[in-house]
């Protein structure tokens, strides 16, 4: 089994999210302080928010921020490369999700070796849909649950990463969302 | 130093030779080399790959590296993003360009491409699919820097994208970052790259 996180940008596209009847939303680019009105009462809901610190624009990468998305507004988990946000995201009890780029096998293996510590939530792969070929790669590593967010256009290529083992994947496709909520993953 | 004249939009004169060399031996053995490790060199040196592509190799070090590969008639580019030791600045190419001697370098930075030109070596540009919401301003980047030569990683995300790159960017491609079987490289041929970097080294011919 895996999970469906749709990747919002606005206000839009949380609604339609939502509509769907989804509980988790990744805030992957955009301006959050445009849309933290929303975001905040969809928390306020019980919906899991999760940020992509490095790809948002609108907050510092400091601990201000951190503090910010925890405590004021309730959020789930953050997104990063930076080992050194992570580390401070964990002690506002935030998810911490590092992303790690699979571009090549140097690159993944050199992001793999340097997970932070103590041991990231998960790690969030991306490209999502390289998924399938570098799972081997990645379990010869670390038992770090993965995610998976980049490059997912079509239920398809979601159901085909969360079925080479990532728990997440996520996507910006509102036809995604749509047809993975009728594709059931076993 | 010579007077520098005004760079034309476009392809510097000065690589024209070796830049010509390379895409017409891409022509007959579309594969590029990739070493990450000192130990790779032989088996590429004894192939028929017409480039080779280090990918972290000491800077200081390097000159009996390339200088092998030149020997047998091939193309060095250097990393110069990954390479240890060197600045990421037009002084860390002018190094490799002058001191070194290598025919191009391959950086993800736009800012690079354009220290490339100046030091008359080949630019190879990465561009790095990780996310589709950043492949738009990606490519506007590429568009602007006009580099030699794009190499477009991962390789599984090419075919998801090269009609857009394709219709954007009119410039030759390399397709690298885990290609490690044949029905890959086909794969990537078959949809108009130029060559394939690969550091599997049962694809180099």
């Amino acid at each position: 089994m895996g999970v469906m996180l749709p990747a919002v940008r606005d206000g839009a596209s949380l609604n339609q999210a939502l509509d769907l009847g989804y509980r988790q939303v990744l805030l992957e680019r955009g301006s959050l302080l445009s849309i933290v009105g929303p975001l905040a009462g969809a928390a306020h809901r019980g919906v899991a928010i999760f940020v992509n610190l490095d790809g948002v624009e609108g907050l510092a990468p400091d601990s201000a921020a951190l503090a910010f998305l925890a405590t004021d507004l309730g959020f789930s988990g953050v997104l990063s490369v930076k080992p050194h946000l992570l580390q401070d995201a964990s002690r506002f009890r935030l998810r911490t999700i590092q992303r790690i780029h699979a571009l090549d096998s140097t690159g993944l293996e050199t992001g793999l070796l340097s997970l932070v510590s103590p041991a990231p939530y998960a790690i969030a792969i991306a490209p999502a849909v390289a998924i399938p070929q570098v799972m081997p790669i990645i379990r010869s590593i670390t038992d770090t649950p993965v995610w998976g967010t980049g490059f997912i256009s079509s239920a398809e290529q979601a159901g085909e990463a969360l079925r080479a083992g990532a728990a997440v994947v996520s996507s910006a496709r509102l036809e995604v969302w749509r047809d993975f909520s009728r594709t059931p993953v076993s | 130093m010579a007077t520098r004249t005004t760079v034309p939009p476009g392809r510097p004169r000065a690589v024209d030779g070796s830049l010509n060399r390379l895409l017409e031996a891409f022509g007959h053995v579309p594969v590029a080399a990739v070493i990450r490790r000192g130990e790779e060199l032989p088996r590429a040196l004894a192939s028929q790959v017409p480039a080779v592509f280090f990918l972290r190799a000491p800077a200081f070090h390097l000159g009996p590296l390339v200088w092998a590969v030149q020997a047998r008639g091939k193309l060095a580019f250097v990393h110069i993003d990954l390479i240890a030791g060197l600045g990421k600045d037009r002084a860390g190419i002018a190094f490799l360009a002058r001191e070194i001697g290598v025919n191009g370098i391959i950086t993800s930075h736009s800012g690079l491409v354009a220290a490339a030109r100046a030091e008359k070596v080949i630019a190879v540009q990465r561009l790095l699919l990780y996310d589709d919401l950043a492949l738009p301003s990606a490519l506007s980047a590429l568009d602007h820097a006009r580099p030699d030569i794009v190499e477009v990683l991962p390789g599984m995300i090419f075919p998801l994208v090269v009609t857009e790159i394709r219709s954007r960017l009119p410039l030759p491609i390399i397709v690298g970052g885990f290609v490690t079987e044949p029905a890959q490289r086909d794969a990537a041929l078959q949809r108009g790259a130029l060559a394939i970097s690969t550091s599997t080294a049962q694809l180099w011919p």
